[in-house]
């Protein structure tokens, strides 16, 4: 978490510096005017001198005009920072969930992470500003000290003194806060998550009616949330109210240390009026501290949520070892048990189609986690041309393997940037160019969210045509024709070979149409692999197998 | 892009909507800012208290004299730190209320919506709205309300002080008001726009975030991390650079506030100087003048400035209000008829591009209808269309009462598995739930999860099967208990074996009701009453499966494609 919130500050040092110093200068301009103040009623106005009060006007301007200046740039380059901390945040969060090596999204809804990647990563920016308007105040703090000093030493330090004391308080007042703060956080990303997953499944939920239900679901979350937040609110109520009484309190001391001072004649009564105006002058300062305490507060519990997630283990350990080239693509299973698998050998020659035909449905999942690296074997190894896929860099594996989820999502876009580009011929073994046809637009036409205004065997041509674009030297399809007819279907089947030819294809699937077209087909049974034979022969001699594919 | 974003809400009516929320609480709106103002004037005695000690210096009094209102200066602050604890939770209490009930009633609405919209729009449009912009109006409630009583009193009261004093002193400081005046306004009328542009990329990007986050495990099986964090970066920049743009327009809006503030201090000053050249007043009235003047900065500043709090939350909240505003759609009243009648019925997704034309089906009570066809052909759209998901573009449906439909997109809902259930039925018993399961063949699996039906399952908890997962949705359709079910493929998911549990589970949940079901496994089809095959987005052909079957039609080709390949399914029913 400090690790995270240092990055923030530290990675935009020249605007935190330039701000901090642009601020502190403006404060002391502030500073300056109630001095000016007196200045000019002391030697214009008390004297009736005209050209004096002309001369020290034209300083007060001088000095607004720096005041202004140095707020505006300071507080731009503050802001600025700010922002850019955020930026660099988000943009680390999602490369994070994007590693190679997965596991960042284990336990997380996809809403709250973004609420993370959005609104958290903006409140740690955020303290940028903070310790820009920290500085700035500090600066402001210590000007009017200077100039308390000048005008009398102990009163000077009773400022010097109690100043430091305050804000020491500030941070013990704000310790509580920080926790209600989390609390009150995580529960509004918490219903922000709700809301959205309640969103997504919106077409679910009007399908059986249940959208009174699932408004009453968010009220309750909604509720959870407001509870939350009222505590913390009332947690920062009293935080703020005892800062401001502790403020007050101050102000009455140094009222008393510089009422006895003139009355003793020490200093004068002007000296005084001075003192008094720099005292009511310093409370802004000290609510700024005050509020950047609050800032820091938050600040901090969202870099928590930050780092938990740029520090989640992995799902994999990533090897180093690059893939083999050239890939010749040959694939080994040694023994692999995960899940449900107990030992699973298999080998598939490079350039050939294999079916796959899993009885059990969880049997496909754990095989194309193992073969997709989502999760390592928990004994056993998968080795891709000789070389263990443990041993290989996740990434560079998927430049040569590809597997392609049953529900791996469309993106938003068009039909061409889901394909990955103009692949006419992945396009037409996948059946997707009659989809093309069909959409405004052709080929540049819009699938809208996640695919959502296409029917849905049109979404799986072209997540099939996505996956044969691709063009992988080994691609692990798993049910790619569920959704779509039966004639569709026959034609997907007669083109696949021709599409990958020379390429390793696995066809994890129980149609009997894919699999037919596959040169040898072996059966999974229990986790294990119980049979392995053409299409047709496991037809004829297997029963188990006929049971699984063709009924 | 062929996004078409839901709307914002006039300013009119987001006051209107915000007056409507506060309505209930006038109780705690009033005592909350009535202890705001008992604390914040208070505070306002600290000058008072400290002229006090100023005159008693002046006028030579022992140094022990000014105990007396050092120690009423105690007394101040810790009232003011109590009575403003106490206002500031009331104030917070009443805004955080407030706000919970509109993000309620904004979900409340947008469930509603019509489905058409919301994805057209983009799920994410929603999304930040119930997200970004709530956070930002909270931030606005928690911050900009107090603030603005505080400032506002003390302006008040200050000015008042100031004329207390001599009028002319008041006149002259009313001279920085024009220049504010205008500043406010030449704000107001350039950040509004700024800032709901703001919004629309607040939006966009999150948007992307969760097209990116929700879709990693495909981003990183196609190595499209660059290409999905350029698209994120993009957006992100975007919001950032209009983020910018609005802090760089406040900061000129301070500048300008700057000159303000010194014409006005300065015209108090030259006030000062010749009243006292002219004997109209002392050096220590002009003294107290200019030193109240200044002490004015703050809150004039603070109330300003809240202006721009103001904007922002008026964006977000226009954009709240905007959907909370949409019309109900008024209900689908649709003609009662004992069986199922569509007639004339068309529809088109986008404007001019209809995928439905001119069907007409009878479907009897009781009766089991198959719906096949080329994907394509408009079987989903008919399916939604008389589950009453959509509003058909032409034509007419009667049915016989409540349809529910299992749709082609599944979906789990995130939580524990219970709750994914009872969406259907919120008040449906343990036993219930059970029972449910039992007769989709979930029961087994689900008893035999970590937590049972506590089980955390959807986005980020236990993964479930595709088989599983739709013996829960057929679970939801037999616990809404709906005399009409749809069923949009609900087996293509699972494979074969699956499928084969599906089609018994099938069997039991369309068990007493009349069904549609939209089926490419045709082994399923062959087991219904009636196929209807679809081409085009027309119904082309309707009879029993044996007739179709040796018809010659699509219906035939379907059936060569289907059986051709499972050899002992020639004749299901043998
Ligand atoms: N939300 C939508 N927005 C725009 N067009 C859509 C939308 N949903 C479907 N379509 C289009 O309407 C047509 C019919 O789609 P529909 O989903 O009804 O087909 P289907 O027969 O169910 O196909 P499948 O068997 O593939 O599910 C298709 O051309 C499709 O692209
Ligand atoms: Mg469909």
């Amino acid at each position: 978490m400090r690790a995270v919130l240092w990055r923030a500050i530290s990675g935009q040092r020249r605007d935190v510096v330039t701000g901090a110093v642009l601020g502190a200068v403006h404060q002391a301009g502030e500073v300056m005017v109630p001095v000016l103040i007196g200045v000019v009623i002391d030697q214009g106005v008390a004297g009736g001198d005209l050209p004096a009060l002309a001369r020290w006007l034209v300083v007060l301007a001088v000095v607004y005009v720096v005041l202004s200046f140095s707020y505006r740039f300071g507080a731009r380059a503050g802001e600025r920072a700010a922002e850019r901390a955020g930026h660099t945040l988000r943009m680390e969060l999602v490369e994070r969930v994007l590693d190679a090596r997965g596991g960042a999204e284990e336990g997380r809804l996809p809403g709250a992470l973004t609420n993370t990647a959005t609104e958290d990563a903006k409140r740690v920016g955020a303290v940028n500003m903070s310790v820009m308007l920290a500085f700035s105040a500090l600066a402001g703090i210590v000007v009017a000290a200077v100039v308390l000093l000048r005008i009398s030493v102990p009163l000077g330090l009773v400022v010097l003194a109690g100043t430091p004391l305050l804000l020491f308080l500030g941070h013990l007042l704000s310790k509580p806060l920080e926790k209600a703060s989390e609390d009150q956080q995580d529960r509004a990303a918490h219903a922000s998550g709700v809301a959205a997953d309640l969103i997504k499944g919106l077409r679910v939920l009007k399908g059986i009616g249940a959208e009174t239900a699932a408004v009453a679901r968010y009220r309750v979350t909604s509720g959870d949330s407001l509870a939350a937040t009222l505590r913390a609110a009332r947690a920062e109520a009293l935080q703020t109210g005892l800062v401001v009484a502790l403020t007050g309190v101050f102000i009455a001391v140094v009222a008393l240390v510089g009422g006895r001072l003139a009355a003793s004649g020490a200093i004068t009564l002007g000296e005084l009026v001075s003192a008094v105006g720099l005292a009511l002058f310093l409370i802004g300062p000290l609510e700024v501290f005050a509020w950047v305490n609050a800032q820091f507060a938050m600040g901090r519990a969202s870099a928590a949520r930050i780092a938990e997630v740029l520090a989640a283990p992995h799902a994999i350990a990533a090897g180093t070892s690059r893939a083999p080239v050239p890939v010749r693509g040959s694939l080994r299973l040694r023994a692999v048990s995960h899940d449900t698998l107990k030992g699973v050998d298999l080998e598939v020659a490079p350039g050939e189609v294999l079916g796959v035909a899993a009885v059990d449905p969880a049997d496909a999942v754990s095989l194309l986690s193992c073969l997709g690296r989502t999760a390592d074997p928990s004994s056993g190894t998968v080795e891709l041309d000789g070389v263990a896929l443990a041993d290989l860099d996740p990434a560079a594996l998927r430049e040569v393997v590809l597997v392609a989820d049953h529900d791996a999502d469309l993106f938003e876009g068009t039909l061409r940037e889901n394909v990955g580009g103009d692949h006419p011929e992945a396009l037409a073994a996948a059946g997707a160019d009659e989809v093309a046809g069909e959409l405004p637009g052709g080929i540049d036409g819009h699938v809208g969210e996640r695919g959502q205004s296409l029917s849905g065997g049109q979404r799986q041509r072209v997540a099939l045509a996505r996956a044969l674009a691709a063009d992988r030297a080994v691609l692990v399809v798993h049910d790619p024709t569920t959704a779509v007819d039966a004639v569709t279907e026959a034609r997907i089947a007669s083109r696949l070979r021709d599409v990958r030819r020379d390429r390793t294809t696995i066809l994890v699937t129980t149609s009997p149409a894919l699999l037919a077209v596959a040169d040898r087909v072996v059966l999974l049974d229990g986790g294990r692999v119980t049979d392995a034979a053409p299409h047709a022969d496991l037809v004829t001699r297997n029963a188990v197998y006929r049971t699984a594919v063709l009924a | 892009m062929s996004r078409e974003l839901l709307p914002v809400a006039t300013a009119a009516r987001t006051r209107a909507v915000l007056l409507d929320l506060i309505r209930p609480y006038r109780a705690l709106a009033l005592g909350g800012f009535a202890v705001m103002v008992v604390a914040t004037s208070i505070g306002l005695l600290t000058q008072p208290l400290l002229g006090a000690v100023v005159d008693l210096v002046a006028a030579g009094e022992p140094a022990t004299a000014i105990t007396t209102p050092v120690l009423a200066l105690v007394v101040v602050a810790l009232t003011q730190g109590g009575t403003m604890t106490l206002g500031l939770a009331l104030v917070s209490r009443l805004g955080e209320t407030v706000l919970a009930r509109l993000r309620e009633r904004f979900v409340g609405r947008a469930m509603r919506l019509p489905l058409e919209q919301v994805e057209r729009a983009g799920s994410g449009d929603l999304t930040s709205r119930v997200t970004g912009d709530v956070s930002l109006i909270a931030e606005a409630v928690r911050v900009a309300l107090p603030e603005m009583a505080r400032s506002g009193l003390a302006i008040v009261l200050t000015l008042g002080a100031l004329a207390i004093l001599d009028w002319r002193f008041l006149l002259a400081a009313l001279i920085a008001v024009p220049v504010q005046w205008h500043t406010a306004r030449w704000y107001v009328r350039t950040a509004g726009p700024l800032y709901a542009r703001q919004r629309v990329a607040g939006g966009a990007q999150q948007q992307q975030l969760l097209d990116t986050i929700g879709g990693a495990k495909t981003v990183r099986a196609f190595r499209l991390e660059a290409d999905h964090t350029a698209k994120v970066a993009e957006r992100s920049t975007t919001a950032v650079d209009l983020t910018m743009r609005g802090v760089n327009l406040v900061l000129r809006f301070y500048s300008r506030l700057h000159v303000a503030e010194y014409a006005g201090l300065a015209a108090v000053l030259v006030a000062g100087f010749l009243m006292v050249r002219s004997g109209a007043a002392s050096i220590g009235t002009a003294t107290a003048a200019a030193l109240y003047f200044h002490s004015l900065f703050a809150p004039v500043n603070t109330a300003l400035v809240l202006i721009d709090d103001a904007q922002s939350a008026g964006a977000a909240l226009a954009r709240l209000v905007g959907v909370i505003d949409q019309p109900e759609p008024p209900a689908l009243d649709r003609p009662k008829a004992p069986r199922i009648e569509v007639s004339g019925l068309g529809h088109a997704y986008d404007e001019g591009r209809p995928v439905l034309h001119d069907v007409d089906l009878t479907i009897r009570e009781g009766e089991r209808v198959a719906l096949v066809g080329a994907s394509g052909a408009g079987k989903t759209t008919l399916a939604r269309l008389i589950a009453g998901i959509h509003r058909p573009a032409a034509g007419v449906i009667a049915v016989p009462g409540e349809v529910g439909m299992v749709t082609q997109d599944v979906h789990v809902f995130a939580g524990p598995l219970a709750d994914d259930l009872r969406l259907a039925r919120p008040d449906a018993t343990d036993a219930d739930l059970r029972e449910a399961l039992t007769r989709v063949d979930a029961l087994t699996w689900a008893e035999t999860l970590p937590a049972g039906l506590a089980t955390v399952v959807g986005e980020g908890g236990h993964r479930l099967t595709a088989t599983q997962i739709q013996q829960l949705a057929l679970a939801r359709l037999i616990l809404a208990d709906p005399p009409v079910a749809v069923l949009d493929e609900a087996t293509a998911e699972a494979g074969s074996a699956g499928a084969r549990v599906l089609e018994k589970a099938i069997e039991t949940t369309v068990e007493g009701r009349t069904a549609l079901i939209v089926a490419h496994r045709l082994t399923q089809a062959a087991a219904t009453d009636r196929v209807v095959v679809m081409d085009g987005g027309r119904i082309v052909e309707s009879g029993p499966h044996d007739e179709l079957r040796s018809s010659g039609g699509r219906y035939a080709s379907l059936w060569e494609a289907w059986s051709g390949v499972r050899p002992n399914s020639k004749n299901p029913l043998e």
